[in-house]
Parts: C-alpha cells; sequence; structure tokens
C-alpha cells in the first residue's frame, strides 16, 4: 500500500459520501457503502477497510460509518465462503 | 399501384412527405397512390416514370429553376414544374410528348450554349447529372454558338483542400447553396449578382476557405455537374464499386458509401439510407480518411525489453509469445491482479466484447476499462439509476418533433455536426433554444434562430443550476403530476421534492453561485415545463465534473418531473463523444459489469457467461483506469493491454499518467500508429482502422450499425484478430471465423441484444437497442410504457462545490473542449489535410483577462495550475466569460493534460477536464513539461525510425 494511494481513496470515499450528505446520516452511509460495494475493486475496499481500522481520522463521519458497513458486509461474505467450502 | 419503397440510391427528386392522408394520381396512365403533399416529380419517381430535371434533389426542398421537368396535367395550362407541384387526387399528367420534349431540349440548349465541352477529360464525366440530361433530353445541337457571352473563363477556386470550384461549368441551379441552407444550416454561400450575371459565391464573394464554409460537402455532394467537385475524385477518376460502411469519428454514427477503384477509397459519400445522418456529413467523415493511409502507420508487430531500447520487427507470432510470456511471469510473480486491458471507444463493438472477454478469462480478473471512464461513464451511472437503463432515451430524429431544446454542456455544430444540422433545422423551423454553457457556442448563432436563451454558468456550477431549475418547476406547479404518479417511485419522489422546494435552491439564492441572473433561470425553466415536447441534450460540459453523476440524474429528474419521456420530441439525450462510446460501455467494458450492464456481482448473469467461458469470473469490480494508474506507482500492477487508446494524452495529469506508464514492466499497445502511448510501450501490435475490419458501431442513439471492409488491413490483421491470438497465445483458446460470430455470442449472453445478429443488420440497415423477443426490430423511443426498473427515480442532488476552486495563485478556470476539424487526440485527423483548420491549440481568453495580464493576441502564454504548466500561443476572444479560459487538446505537444488535475466525479472517476483554476502569464518560451515532450518524442522516434532501429534476426 502507498501512502498516495490511500490518500486518493480517503479523498473519493469523503466525496461520495458528501454527494450523500443529504440524506439522513444512517441512509447516507448505507448508500455510501453500497456504493463501495458495487464499484470499488477488493484490492481498494480491503485498504480503506484497514485504514478504517488502524486510525481513520480523515474520513468523514459518513464515510466511517460507511466502512463500518462494508467491513461487517466483508465478514459476512468471507464467513458466507467459509460455510460453502465445509458444506 | 400503391408505392411507398424507399431506395436510398435513387434521387426521387423533392423529398418525402408524411401524412396520412393518401392521394391517387395518374402519371402517364398509371395510377399511383401517396403521401398527401408529395410532388408530382416525386409521385413518378416512385412509379419508376423518371422525369428530367436539374436544380431539383431529394434531399432539398422544390425550388422550380431549371424547368427540366416541366409537364402537362390535364385540365391546366402550361407546363407547371413538376418539382413545385403537388399531387391532388384524379390529377392525371403527362410527363413526355412532343411538347414537352421540345421544351426541354430548348432549356438544355440553353444550359450547354455557355457550359464548356470537355465532357471526356471532365472530372464528373460519367457522373455528371447534366450530361445525363442532355442524354435524356436528345439534345443534338446548340445553335447559339459559344462566341457570345459567356463564363468558360471564371477562375477556379482551389482553396479548400478537399475539393475544387469551377464556376465555368456551374448552371447556377442553386443546389449547393439551398444544400449550405437547408442541409448544413451555415448559410455560407449564395448567388451574388442577377439574371447573366449570377454566380455562386461563397460568404461576401471570398474563396471557400476565407468564408464560414465548413467544408461539410454537402454542396458538392448536391453538385448536378462538376462545379463542386472532391479532389480526390479528380485525382483518380470515377470509383467502380461501392460498399456501405459506418464513420469512425464521433458518436453520431453516420452511414458512408466508401467509393472504391479496386482496394483505394476514392471518396466518401454520406448514404441516404444512413438512419443517424440521412445522407449528410462534416468534413470529418466525408473527407478526412486518408490517415488510414498514411505513411505513419505501423505495419508490423514490434517488441522492446525497455522503453529506451529499439524497436525490433518480428512476426506476429513472436510478438504475441513475448506479450504473453511476460504477462504469465508478471501474473506468477505479482498475482492474479496485476494486469488489466483497456478497450477502445473506436473499436467495434466486437473488438470491445473480446478485449473484456480476454481481461476476464485469460488474465482472470475484471481488470478492464474503457475510455467512457473519461467521459460519460456518468451517463452510465446516473441514467441506470433514475431511469434503469445506461442510455439515451430517443433516436436523433426526434429532436425533428421538439419544440424548446435544452443543451447543456455540449456543443453540437463542433463536436456532433451532423445532428448539430439536423438541430439547426428544427430551430429554423421554430423549436426554442436554451443553451446552459460557460461559452457562447455557435449553435446559438445558428441563421434564423427564432428564440434562444443563453445560461452562461459558471463552470462547475451545473447542479447548482438544474437544481435551481427544478426548484422553479415544482415551487410553481409546473410539474407533469399525472406523468409522476403513473410512471414514477412515490417514494423517491417525495424526498426529492422535499429537497428541490427548499428556499435554498432558488435562482436568487443560487445566482451568486452560477452566475447566471435568477430572472433567466425562471424563465429557461418555465419555458421547459410548459413546452409541449420539451427535450435536454448534453455532453461533456455534464459528465466531465465532479458532480457529473449527480448532473446526469439531475437532467433525468428535471425530464421525469415535467413529463418530458417516453415519446418522440423530448427525452434525455448525452451526445456522446467518440464513436463507439455507447457500445463500448454496452460491451461490458467498465470493471464492474458484464455485456448488457449486467454487474459482476449478480450470480445468475455471471454463471450465465461462466458457462458459455468456460472459467470462474471475479464477483467483485475491478480496477478502473485512474485506480490502475495509482497501483502501477504503488507497484502492484505491473501490466497493461491498451486497444486503441491514447490514455498518455488524453488522461488528465500527464505526469501522472506517464510516471504509471513507466512504472509498468509490460505495456502492450494495440494502435494504427505510434500514439503517445506506444511511446511508453514493450508491445506494439498494429491495429487496422474502421475502412479494414467488419464489425458494428452503436452510436449516441443505442443505433448498432453495420461496419464493412473494403480494403485489407495494412498490417494483414483486423483487431478483433488480433485480440485472440493474444488470447490463444495466453493459453484461454478463442476461435471465431469472422466477428458475426462474436455478435451472435455476445447476444446469446446480453439480453438487450438478444435479437441483434448481422442478418437483421443487414435486413433492417440499422437496429436500437434494446433488440430482443419484445422489440425485435429494436426500440427508436425508451420508456414509452414503463422503465426498465419499473418505476423512474427520483435522486435527491446536492450542490457539491468542486475542490477544484479559483485563489489568488489560480484565479482562472480553464475548461477544455473539442473543435469540427479535429478529432479527440487528433491521432486520426491530424493525419489529414484537415490540419489547415487548426495546427496548434490555442487558449481562448477573455479580452478583460487578455489586459489586465498584458497579453496580445498571438502571445506565448504560460498556463499553470496546481498540477503543472504549459505554454500555448493566445486567442482573444469573448466566447468566454471573463474569468474562464478555453483550450482544446488535439494535439500533443500542447500539454492540455499536463494542467488538468485529478479532481474526479464522485461516482465514477470521470476526470473534470471542465474545471482545473489556473493563472496564466505572458512567457518567451515552452514550459518545461513541453520540453522534456520533445526530447522524448525526438528518442522514440528515432527508436522507431533512426539508425537505431534493428530487424530481429
Amino acid at each position: 500500500m502507498s501512502h498516495k494511494q490511500l490518500d486518493t481513496l480517503i479523498r473519493m470515499i469523503n466525496q461520495i459520501a458528501a454527494n450523500n450528505g443529504a440524506y439522513p446520516h444512517d441512509e447516507a452511509a448505507e448508500r455510501v457503502a453500497s456504493h463501495l460495494q458495487r464499484f470499488w475493486a477488493r484490492s481498494m475496499k480491503t485498504m480503506i477497510i484497514e485504514y478504517r481500522l488502524s486510525e481513520g481520522d480523515e474520513l468523514s463521519p459518513i464515510a466511517k460509518e460507511a466502512v463500518a458497513i462494508l467491513a461487517q458486509a466483508a465478514v459476512s461474505k468471507q464467513q458466507g465462503a467459509d460455510s460453502a467450502v465445509q458444506a | 399501384m400503391r408505392v411507398e419503397k424507399f431506395n436510398p440510391d435513387k434521387d426521387y427528386g423533392t423529398p418525402a412527405r408524411l401524412s396520412e392522408t393518401l392521394v391517387s394520381v395518374q402519371i402517364d396512365g398509371i395510377e399511383i397512390t401517396v403521401p398527401e403533399g408529395t410532388s408530382v416529380m416525386r409521385a413518378a419517381a416512385l412509379a419508376d416514370i423518371n422525369i428530367p430535371k436539374l436544380c431539383a434533389t431529394d434531399s432539398l426542398d422544390a425550388f422550380g429553376s431549371c424547368r427540366l421537368c416541366a409537364v402537362q396535367i390535364e385540365g391546366h395550362r402550361g407546363y407547371p414544374a413538376s418539382c413545385t407541384t403537388t399531387v391532388y387526387n384524379g390529377m392525371k399528367v403527362t410527363t413526355q410528348n412532343e411538347k414537352l420534349g421540345k421544351l426541354r431540349r430548348n432549356v438544355m440548349e440553353l444550359y450547354i450554349s455557355d457550359h464548356p465541352l470537355d465532357c471526356l477529360t471532365c472530372p464528373a464525366n460519367g457522373n455528371c447529372e447534366l450530361q445525363d440530361m442532355a442524354g435524356d433530353v436528345g439534345l443534338r445541337e446548340v445553335r447559339y454558338g459559344y462566341n457570345g457571352e459567356h463564363h468558360l473563363d471564371s477562375k477556379k477556386d482551389e482553396s479548400n483542400p478537399y475539393f475544387s470550384f469551377d464556376p465555368s461549368k456551374c448552371i447556377v441551379c442553386s443546389r449547393c447553396v439551398r444544400a449550405c441552407e437547408e442541409t448544413q444550416g451555415t448559410f455560407a454561400l449564395t448567388i451574388d449578382g442577377r439574371g447573366f450575371d449570377s454566380k455562386v459565391s461563397a460568404g461576401q464573394n471570398q474563396d471557400f476557405m476565407d468564408s464560414e464554409c465548413v467544408s461539410c460537402g454537402a454542396c458538392v455532394q448536391a453538385c448536378p455537374t462538376a462545379t463542386l467537385m472532391e479532389k480526390s475524385i479528380i485525382d483518380m477518376g470515377q470509383p467502380e464499386h461501392s460498399v456501405v460502411t459506418t464513420c469512425a469519428y464521433c458518436g453520431v454514427g453516420c452511414s458512408f458509401k466508401a467509393e472504391m477503384k479496386g482496394d483505394k477509397v476514392v471518396r466518401m459519400l454520406p448514404y441516404k439510407g444512413g438512419d443517424a445522418n440521412h445522407g449528410h456529413s462534416c468534413v470529418k467523415g466525408r473527407f478526412a480518411f486518408g490517415y488510414a493511409t498514411h505513411k505513419d502507420r505501423i505495419k508490423s508487430p514490434m517488441i522492446r525489453n525497455a522503453i529506451n531500447e529499439p524497436w525490433q520487427e518480428v512476426s506476429w507470432d513472436e510478438a504475441y509469445k513475448f506479450a504473453a510470456e511476460k504477462l504469465k511471469a508478471i501474473q506468477a510473480r505479482y498475482g492474479r491482479d496485476s494486469v488489466g486491458g483497456i478497450t477502445s471507444s473506436r473499436c467495434t463493438n466486437e473488438e470491445a466484447y473480446l478485449v473484456q472477454k480476454l481481461v476476464r478469462t485469460a488474465f482472470g480478473n475484471n481488470n478492464t476499462d474503457t475510455c467512457a471512464r473519461v467521459c460519460h461513464s456518468p451517463t452510465g451511472y446516473g441514467l441506470k439509476v433514475t431511469m434503469g437503463e445506461s442510455a439515451g432515451t430517443q433516436n436523433f430524429d426526434s429532436v425533428m418533433k421538439s419544440d424548446v431544446i435544452m443543451v447543456i454542456g455540449a456543443n453540437p455544430t463542433d463536436a456532433h455536426p451532423v445532428f448539430g444540422s439536423m438541430m439547426r433545422r428544427r430551430l429554423r423551423e421554430g423549436a426554442q433554444l436554451i443553451v446552459a454553457d460557460p461559452r457562447h457556442i455557435d449553435l446559438l448563432k445558428t441563421p434564423h434562430l427564432k428564440k434562444a436563451q443563453h445560461l452562461a454558468l459558471k463552470p462547475g456550477t451545473n447542479v447548482a443550476l438544474i437544481n435551481a431549475i427544478a426548484h422553479v418547476v415544482v415551487t410553481e406547479g409546473l410539474e407533469d403530476k399525472a406523468f409522476v404518479e403513473k410512471r414514477c417511485d412515490r417514494e423517491s419522489y417525495n424526498a426529492w421534492r422535499e429537497f428541490i422546494q427548499q428556499d435554498r435552491h432558488s435562482p436568487e439564492n443560487v445566482e451568486a453561485v452560477t452566475g447566471v441572473p435568477a430572472g433567466a433561470v425562471r424563465e429557461a425553466a418555465v419555458t421547459y415545463a410548459r413546452a409541449e415536447n420539451g427535450s435536454i441534450y448534453y455532453g461533456l460540459g455534464v459528465t466531465e465534473h465532479s458532480q457529473g453523476s449527480t448532473m446526469v440524474m439531475g437532467i433525468a429528474n428535471l425530464a421525469m418531473a415535467t413529463g418530458n419521456i417516453g415519446r418522440e420530441g423530448v427525452g434525455v439525450n448525452p451526445l456522446r463523444g467518440q464513436n463507439n462510446v455507447q457500445g463500448s460501455c454496452d460491451m461490458g467494458s467498465f470493471p464492474h459489469e458484464l455485456s448488457g450492464y449486467q454487474h459482476v456481482s449478480n450470480a445468475e448473469a455471471r454463471t450465465h457467461f461462466e458457462k458459455v467461458w468456460g472459467v470462474t469470473i471475479d464477483d467483485e469490480p475491478g480496477l478502473r483506469i485512474p485506480n490502475m494508474f495509482d497501483s502501477a506507482i504503488a507497484g502492484t500492477f505491473k501490466a497493461l493491454y491498451v486497444q486503441g487508446e491514447d490514455i498518455a494524452q488524453s488522461d488528465p495529469g500527464t505526469q501522472h499518467v506517464e510516471m504509471a506508464l513507466r512504472s509498468l514492466d509490460c505495456l502492450i499497445v494495440q494502435d494504427l500508429f505510434l500514439n503517445e502511448t506506444a511511446k511508453f510501450a514493450h508491445v506494439l501490435l498494429p491495429g487496422s482502422s474502421f475502412l479494414e475490419k467488419n464489425g458494428t458501431f452503436t452510436n449516441a442513439e443505442r443505433r448498432i450499425n453495420r461496419v464493412r471492409k473494403v480494403m485489407p488491413a495494412v498490417a494483414g490483421k483486423e483487431d478483433w484478430e488480433i485480440t485472440m491470438d493474444l488470447s490463444n497465445a495466453l493459453g484461454y483458446p478463442m476461435h471465431y471465423n469472422h466477428p458475426s460470430e462474436i455478435m451472435d455470442e455476445i447476444a446469446s449472453l446480453t439480453p438487450t441484444f438478444s435479437g441483434v445478429n448481422y442478418q437483421r443488420l443487414d435486413e433492417l440497415g440499422s437496429i436500437q437497442w434494446p433488440c430482443n423477443e419484445d422489440n425485435p426490430v429494436g426500440m427508436p423511443t425508451m420508456h414509452v410504457e414503463d422503465f426498465p426498473i419499473g418505476k423512474g427515480r427520483f435522486s435527491v442532488t446536492e450542490y457539491v462545490a468542486t475542490d477544484e476552486r479559483t485563489n489568488s495563485r489560480f484565479p482562472l478556470l480553464l475548461t477544455t473542449g473539442r473543435i469540427l476539424s479535429q478529432y479527440n487526440v487528433g491521432a486520426q485527423t491530424r493525419r489529414t489535410d484537415n490540419q489547415v483548420w487548426h495546427d496548434e491549440d490555442r487558449l481562448d481568453l477573455h479580452p478583460h483577462d487578455a489586459e489586465v495580464r498584458g497579453i496580445k493576441e498571438d502571445d506565448w502564454v504560460g498556463i499553470s495550475s496546481r498540477a503543472g504548466q504549459t505554454v500555448l500561443r493566445a486567442r482573444i476572444t469573448d466566447k468566454v466569460l471573463p474569468g474562464v479560459v478555453y483550450t482544446t487538446f488535439h494535439h500533443p505537444g500542447s500539454g492540455a493534460n499536463v494542467i488538468t488535475t485529478d479532481s474526479s466525479d464522485w461516482a465514477t472517476n470521470c476526470p473534470e477536464y471542465k474545471v482545473t483554476a489556473v493563472q496564466v502569464e505572458r512567457v518567451s518560451q515552452p514550459s518545461e513539461w513541453q520540453r522534456n515532450f520533445k526530447s522524448f518524442e525526438e528518442l522514440q522516434l528515432k527508436l522507431l525510425q533512426g539508425d537505431e532501429h534493428k530487424t530481429h534476426a
């Protein structure tokens, strides 16, 4: 991971959050998370989740909440995949 | 007999009339039934009775000047002109008898008495209407001699690079003048003088090049003699066969007859049967095809290990082997996701499909993207979210039923000229025009324009403006409540309505943001909302912003709120830049979706593809182009396959792009030329132009048009063959014998294309998708009954100002665009005579901004942004607002994208080309980047052609 790449991702997610800022906080966070889920590559999602877990200071409140939703979705997806393998 | 069949190769003399009322007439004893308003000449032609004519042609309104088409009508005195006389029930017409024959011979005799008798050496020999008519009427002598007053010594005008004007051959039929007015809408030509002194004149008695002529070729095509004649015909003679194909320039997708002599293109003639262009053309499609045989074409594959090494010419197999080994080694070392590909919006649907298929199969990831990323990706996003389909809603002809035309961030007369002409025709007929653009575009100068409004907003404030317009619509009760109730999702509508009616969106409150007077916004809103049919056309001035997607959704909101969706004359119409932007998006080029906009997370769709392709498809999106660049610089993305795109010139932040390209271990470029990107490449695969391949393009109105091969591929292979071979070398088998087989596969996997195949395309001429069981011949107007998502969804469109703002250091806003004669990065048009119109990119700035900086016309000026600096010559014009500067990006050495930044659309990463904060000052030398560019270019040309070039042993 490079700092430049991370900086870009932080800027991108904050911009996405700002553009969904007219919605109520929870709905906005859901929308941002859904957007990342649909349009960001796996490596980008991983990078922003790791940043949120390590510090996340530069994320706007909506962005921070969105990454939390994204992280939860990633865990659920992984658990689903693990269950499928075990089955 | 009832006649309706249309043969595009026949000239019916006068235009078709659309009427449900039919009229029966008898012509030379034959009963014919035609629509009311049809001319006698056309009715006769429909029955294969061909009345002699000179001033008439079916692309122009009847004029009635030549008198050659005189007929006799029972019960009428004299000999009325059949072109200007319309039929009525029971009319009895005689087109041939002794009196008429004598009259026509007399007319012809007068014409020929002032016409050079050089038929055998005339370039129109064999394709001259005057010659044909002389034969038809049986002219055998000219009694007047040739010693009287005449025009035979008139001087030729050779100023235009593509056609000559020889007044000595002119019969003053006015077809050229009328074509310039009616077809093109420029009004550059006129008949100067009276009586015998009448002559065709360009502008104010100027040379064609000095006049307002835009070289569309309509006058040349309309000319019945050799007066206006293509220089290629003068040089090479008349063609011996022709093939109908589709232009590879802008998103209008004009049909042309490529007229050939053997395998040489003699002339590109706009095809009357083309449903996008109806026989019209622009200077690019009509004349600028010489790049296909330019000496700069790369003719054999080349490889090298590093970009400072000479290129080695190799066989195709050696090139594939070299590329495949590198790609495999990179994936083995850096992982499956370390490579990707970029499809081209200039190549065919089949070729774009194959590249993304190669990425998803042979590469095994979703790292595929397309140049639509940097132009219309917000269109795909915004229209999908609101109306459920990533495409415009209408066909081009729809504009002819618009009463109010709103053009936002588009410059159709330059960027989509043939459609621009159609729009101008509708404006002349009385439609009102609303333009929202920082620049005073030429459409606002349309001759005979009835009513127009220019909302000259500040760059970057589109969303604030569209919100203000929508605010007026809602607060003044101008919504189409019945449409909203029946067709739109109530919950999303209520949320939007609550948002948009807030007072902060009122025109008065956003006036300081947009710079547009509140009264003008209110007037525009009322005009659009009250129109019987209101249409919106938009271009890159909407999409290439940090809020490009929001603006597209704002436009869709406005159209739905006013009920301007689902019928002819209305709609939301993105004007696509390149010839196949729509198609490359349709074909699954984006990293998050498969063909037909099927998201990769959609398990059902994925399974369908996996069965046909025999691989597992990643259910997560891949990297977009800017993400690829960032990852390359970070060292995790190491190889890129680029088909027919010049990202080093076209993408923003040139230094950043160059750094990314230099970071790659393997860059494979497939292109016609050593373009800017290829200078950083390790493998160069010579591609084929549109003249050298079979396939399809999809234009801005979703129209799938056939591209037909008219000459052998210069380097031996069509682009789809190259991708197929590369895939096979990588170990993923692809076996197609013809692009039609690729289209069959596309149709089998793409619900909106399921009814498309080459046989049907040949039968119908073209098809507007969706084409499937429900719509077997396609769909000209979308969303007539419902939306693909059921109900239309309103989106809340909060205005978020771009981070790219002016300050004391960068007090001006730069916006970029294109001009008529050049196309995109100029790789094609710079290699044609179109250079005479635009051989350098200039910086346009307002006289006030120039004066305070001491800048004069033609001064060299440095343009600095937070991204970089470049130097251009200044052009001082009030076409731009004070505080705004403008340039084009057609010449690589201009470095327009050295100064554009990494600011991009929040939803799609489409770059914000239209807003860059800059400072401008007089300078005396090129920028550092330009100096580096020049030396790098010299090195790369040397490595390509110079002493250091070595052939592989």
